[in-house]
């Protein structure tokens, strides 16, 4: 037993020093939005929330021992299988999802709940045990780009792609899109809505813009002979390139609007205070208060261009444009910048 | 071709580079030996201008690294210490993209990968994306993205650690025959024998200070003796349990 306590203890350590699943959710900006409009929404937010909760849960705290090492130990099998059952307490999330499913059931514990609580953790044990794909493993094949950027773009791309931001903006615009072509009467100012929300479940993305290159990465662009404008640019392109398709079926210019907007408010802290981000978790931004003024910026153009006229797109445009210029220089200046954390 | 004078870099109190001059000329290789911590790896960065430095000039191919970054970027080709690799690009397309981003045609970007792939041994996995490559593969296609854009100066950090031995063989006659048509090659490495086959220079650092520098042919004995009674000799503890005695 001595041998599983010392290796549980070594473990919680080391998840306590990774853990990244409740910075996750508190600099989300749709996480925001969520809890503070749609609270009503009872089977929504269960939705949005088992979505939040799940994935995280199935980075298992076990994972962070490498296969090999875990087989090298001499451990007993009734040793392993303690560590498999109490293993997935290091993580709050565990506890998180606890308590929910306590307050959901309004203190009143039935059977029902507890075979929701053993289904829940019989599936995070088996997505633990499932070997998640990169995310560019599963994105091998994406569209090539003119020009020198060619390769950078495609590999932004397959970044977003690996967050799990774009698969919440991607249930949104289906749901509108398949609302709308199945010819159900909604006004024009719904499907503005939904825009305005499939851009918000990106928009985090756009505050950690580097959060998945990882050093290496972030070295690799220091030694490259491009402008910092460039840099970021490619990394533009991929958000709009995702966003516009996301927003096409619903109201697209507002959708660009937004896009614009988000970028440009998610420039500082992609550029100033890069955070690493982890693939298949929703990205976290720099501050709960920062992602409601960005949400309010995006809404408010969206908003603009949708009721008022086209014509708004320019200043969206122009800071967008001014964004770039700036911190392009400012990446160039910044050197021997690294990760926060 | 690469030119330092009281280069130092301080990290709060601990000074990682103490007053480092040094000349290395065109076509020469110079291999920077020291211990893990010696601050090899700092003064790589700070040549290649990745790490600004506490004070000091740093001169690479004439150009000011402060002064000119993008121009100096143009001209020398690195094979940094964390090896700088996209998790999310596979080994093939890591050299596409350093073609093109150094102005290279297409049909010159797509000939050269595909030399260096085969060179290197990298042919089978150049639809590997990085994250799922070995060590050794990660190492040999940073190594090929130095190479690449053909620079006047190349600065490889450990090029030779973790990777197989026909590789590490290729590797040497590519950089010697890069050599002799004028490119400098500066690198550091742990392993004695190659660096003394293949350097016309050696400078060795401890504790952030250079404690030799000279042509290789002047090192007054074997370069592994000369390395241990300079920098560091090994230590042999007394490990009864492991039947090791220091006699």
């Amino acid at each position: 037993m001595a041998r599983t306590v010392a290796i549980l203890r070594a473990l919680a350590r080391a998840f306590q020093r990774g853990e990244k699943s409740f910075a996750s959710l508190a600099g989300n900006n749709f996480f925001l939005v969520a809890v503070l409009f749609l609270g009503k929404a009872g089977t929504f937010l269960f939705l949005i929330m088992g979505l939040v909760l799940l994935v995280p849960l199935s980075t298992d705290p076990l994972r962070k021992i490498p296969k090999s090492r875990l087989g090298l130990w001499p451990l007993e099998k009734r040793e392993h299988w303690v560590l498999r059952a109490a293993s997935p307490w290091l993580n709050p999330m565990t506890w998180a999802i606890a308590a929910l499913a306590l307050w959901a059931a309004h203190g009143v514990v039935t059977a029902g709940l507890w075979a929701l609580a053993a289904g829940l953790f019989a599936a995070g044990f088996l997505l633990s045990d499932l070997p998640l794909p990169s995310g560019s493993a599963m994105w091998r094949r994406v569209p090539h780009f003119p020009g020198a950027l060619d390769q950078l773009i495609r590999k932004n791309l397959r970044e977003m792609l690996s967050t799990l931001d774009f698969y919440c903006a991607l249930l949104l615009s289906l749901s509108a899109t398949i609302y709308r072509a199945a010819g159900q009467a909604l006004p024009a100012e719904a499907f503005m809505a939904m825009t305005v929300l499939v851009v918000v479940a990106l928009s985090s993305f756009a505050q950690c813009l580097f959060g998945l290159d990882g050093a290496g990465g972030l070295a690799r662009y220091r030694l490259l002979p491009l402008r910092g404008w460039q840099i970021l640019a490619a990394k533009d392109a991929a958000f709009l390139l995702i966003a516009m398709l996301l927003v096409a079926p619903l109201a697209p210019l507002a959708g660009l609007g937004s896009a614009l907007v988000a970028l440009a408010m998610g420039r500082r802290p992609s550029v100033e205070d890069p955070r690493p981000q982890a693939r298949w978790r929703f990205s976290a931004g720099t501050s709960p208060v920062y992602g409601v003024v960005e949400v309010m910026a995006m809404a408010s153009a969206a908003s603009a261009i949708f009721f008022t006229s086209a014509l708004v797109l320019a200043p969206c445009v122009a800071a967008w444009l001014g964004s770039l210029w700036w911190y392009g220089r400012r990446m160039e200046q910044v050197q021997g910048g690294r990760f926060r954390g | 071709m690469i030119s330092c004078r009281n280069l130092t870099r301080r990290f709060g109190d601990f000074t990682a580079v103490d007053c480092l001059n040094l000349e290395v000329g065109a076509g020469g290789i110079c291999v920077f030996l020291g211990p893990n911590g010696a601050g090899k790896s700092t003064t790589v960065k700070m040549l290649t201008g990745l790490l600004p430095p506490t004070s000091g000039t740093v001169e690479v191919c004439g150009l000011d690294a402060a002064a000119n970054p993008l121009e100096l970027k143009r001209r020398i080709g690195v094979l940094p210490e964390d090896l700088g690799l996209f998790d999310d690009l596979t080994v093939e397309e890591h050299l596409l993209l350093t073609g093109a981003v150094y102005g290279l045609d297409r049909q010159e970007t797509h000939r050269r990968t595909s030399q260096l792939l085969h060179a290197l041994s990298l042919e089978h996995g150049r639809h590997t994306f990085a994250s799922a490559c070995s060590h050794g593969m990660r190492k040999k296609t940073s190594f090929a993205m130095a190479l690449l854009p053909s620079p006047r100066v190349l600065f490889l950090d450990e090029p030779f650690e973790a990777v197989d031995p026909v590789t590490s063989r290729v590797m040497r006659d590519l950089l010697q025959s890069v050599a002799r048509r004028g490119v400098t090659v500066f690198l550091t490495s742990h392993i004695l024998s190659v660096a003394e086959e293949i350097s016309t220079q050696v400078v060795m650092i401890r504790k952030g200070k250079i404690v030799w520098n000279s042509p290789v042919g002047e090192l007054p004995q074997a370069l592994e003796q000369h390395y241990f009674d300079l920098v560091e000799s090994p230590v042999v503890e007394e490990l009864e349990w492991l039947g090791l005695s220091p006699s």
